[in-house]
């Protein structure tokens, strides 16, 4: 599932989800964030079971950017029980961003 | 999407697009000018132009890529991303896709500053374009290591509240106003989650951000996943990389740095991606 967040509600959807959430920091003058797009996409349907991808347009949203110190986008950081568990900082294969998932969530 | 990508457009990259367009196969080329070619005063050993100058080197490759159906693209590319059945490559804020890909990017024996890499896409970007608008109305810093980096500054002064410029090279600087040059040499990154400030030999700098503006990028960067030896990358007789379809030629690949191994290589590259794109199909 891809559902979209802001500073107003991402402490219920992305702190207080009882899934783990992967956050994709976007805006729309980055390339590389319209190119990683599909990729997340295919994410969050390979692993609907464990997983919802939020994204969060960095222009509207400048508090939560700025609170996780996001400084070049795209960027992913993932989410479990309200704590960053890692992130990844540029465009990657969609086969890169699953295993990298995987291994944080141990499944 | 292109059959055959080549980043860097020195002897070894302009001898791959000649090569692979040979071969009809489409072409993309990455870069500017060498600057190694161009510097060379004059270049004694390349059989059969004797007494040619760098210059005039790099005049008649040029001339020679008109002739091939390349598509010039004056652009630095940040990263060359595997995907599986193709490459995807970025170039500054733009992407491209391709069969296969020939790294011609030379060797850089600039250091790199310390925890540039740890740092990197947490405080340290190598692109302006891309990461400028994330700094708007703050402080960044930039390590200029060419003349691109000048024109680069003025780009993030107008978004910026104020530019700091570390200067690696010499010349005459124009500036805007909230352009501060500080001339001193870079030591390391330093900060706890993301990069804060930038120790020099005399003097700290502070800032939101840090631009590391420089004509190759180092090459775990550039292609991760990617073998390396130090500033070169592995390569089997056929100019192979470990990643399948990705090939190298030139000063990349180790010594002798000279420009006929760069063009032989160029070609060796380029045949063996053709090669691999006509088993492909
Ligand atoms: C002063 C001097 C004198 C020399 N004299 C001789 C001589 O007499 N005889 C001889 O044979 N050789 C000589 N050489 C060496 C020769 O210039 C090199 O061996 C040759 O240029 C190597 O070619 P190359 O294509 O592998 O790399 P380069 O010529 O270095 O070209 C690489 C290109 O890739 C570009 N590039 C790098 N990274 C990126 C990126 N991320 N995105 C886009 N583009 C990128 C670079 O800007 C550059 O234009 C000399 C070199 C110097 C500096």
């Amino acid at each position: 599932m891809v559902i979209h967040v802001t500073d107003a509600d991402f402490n219920e959807k992305v702190l207080n989800s009882d899934k783990a959430v992967l956050v994709d920091f976007w805006a729309e003058w980055c390339g590389p964030c319209r190119m990683i797009a599909p990729v997340v996409e295919e994410v969050a349907e390979n692993l609907k079971d464990n997983l919802v991808v939020a994204k969060l347009n960095l222009d509207e949203n400048p508090m939560t950017a700025s609170l996780y110190g996001i400084s070049s986008i795209p960027t992913l950081v993932l989410f479990k029980d309200g704590k960053p568990l890692g992130k990844i900082v540029g465009f990657r294969p969609a086969a890169q961003i699953k295993s990298a998932i995987k291994g944080a969530l141990g499944l | 999407m292109f059959d055959v990508a080549i980043i860097g457009k020195g002897p070894a990259g302009i001898s791959a697009a000649v090569n692979a367009f040979a071969r009809n196969k489409s072409v993309v080329i990455f870069g500017g000018d060498s600057k190694k070619v161009l510097l060379s005063p004059s270049i004694p050993n390349y059989p059969g132009l004797p007494k040619i100058s760098g210059k005039d080197l790099m005049e008649r490759l040029n001339e020679h890529l008109k002739l091939t159906n390349a598509t010039i693209i004056n652009k630095t590319v940040i990263a060359v991303y595997a995907m599986g059945n193709y490459f995807s490559i970025q170039a500054e804020n733009d992407f491209y896709e391709a069969k296969s890909v020939i790294l011609a990017t030379g060797v850089d024996f600039k250091k790199s500053i310390e925890n540039e890499d740890t740092f990197l896409g947490n405080g340290v970007s190598y692109c302006a374009t891309c990461d400028a608008p994330l700094y708007k109305g703050k402080v960044v810093a930039v390590v200029g290591y060419n003349h691109e980096s000048v024109e680069e500054a003025n780009f993030l002064a107008e978004v910026c509240q104020k530019v700091y410029f570390v200067p690696m090279f010499k010349g005459e600087f124009k500036f805007k106003e909230n352009v501060e040059i500080i001339k001193d040499n870079p030591l390391k990154f330093d900060g706890s989650l993301k990069a804060e400030k930038l120790v020099l030999k005399n003097s700290l700098i502070e800032a939101d951000g840090f631009f590391v503006l420089k004509d190759s990028l180092p090459l775990t960067s550039l292609v991760p996943g990617l073998e390396v030896d130090g500033p070169h990358v592995l390569v089997d007789k056929r100019m192979e990389t470990n990643i399948k379809g990705l090939f190298a030629a030139g000063d990349i690949t180790g010594k002798p740095y000279q420009v006929a191994k760069a063009i032989g290589e160029g070609q060796i590259a380029a045949l063996n991606a053709a090669e691999y794109l006509d088993q492909k199909k």
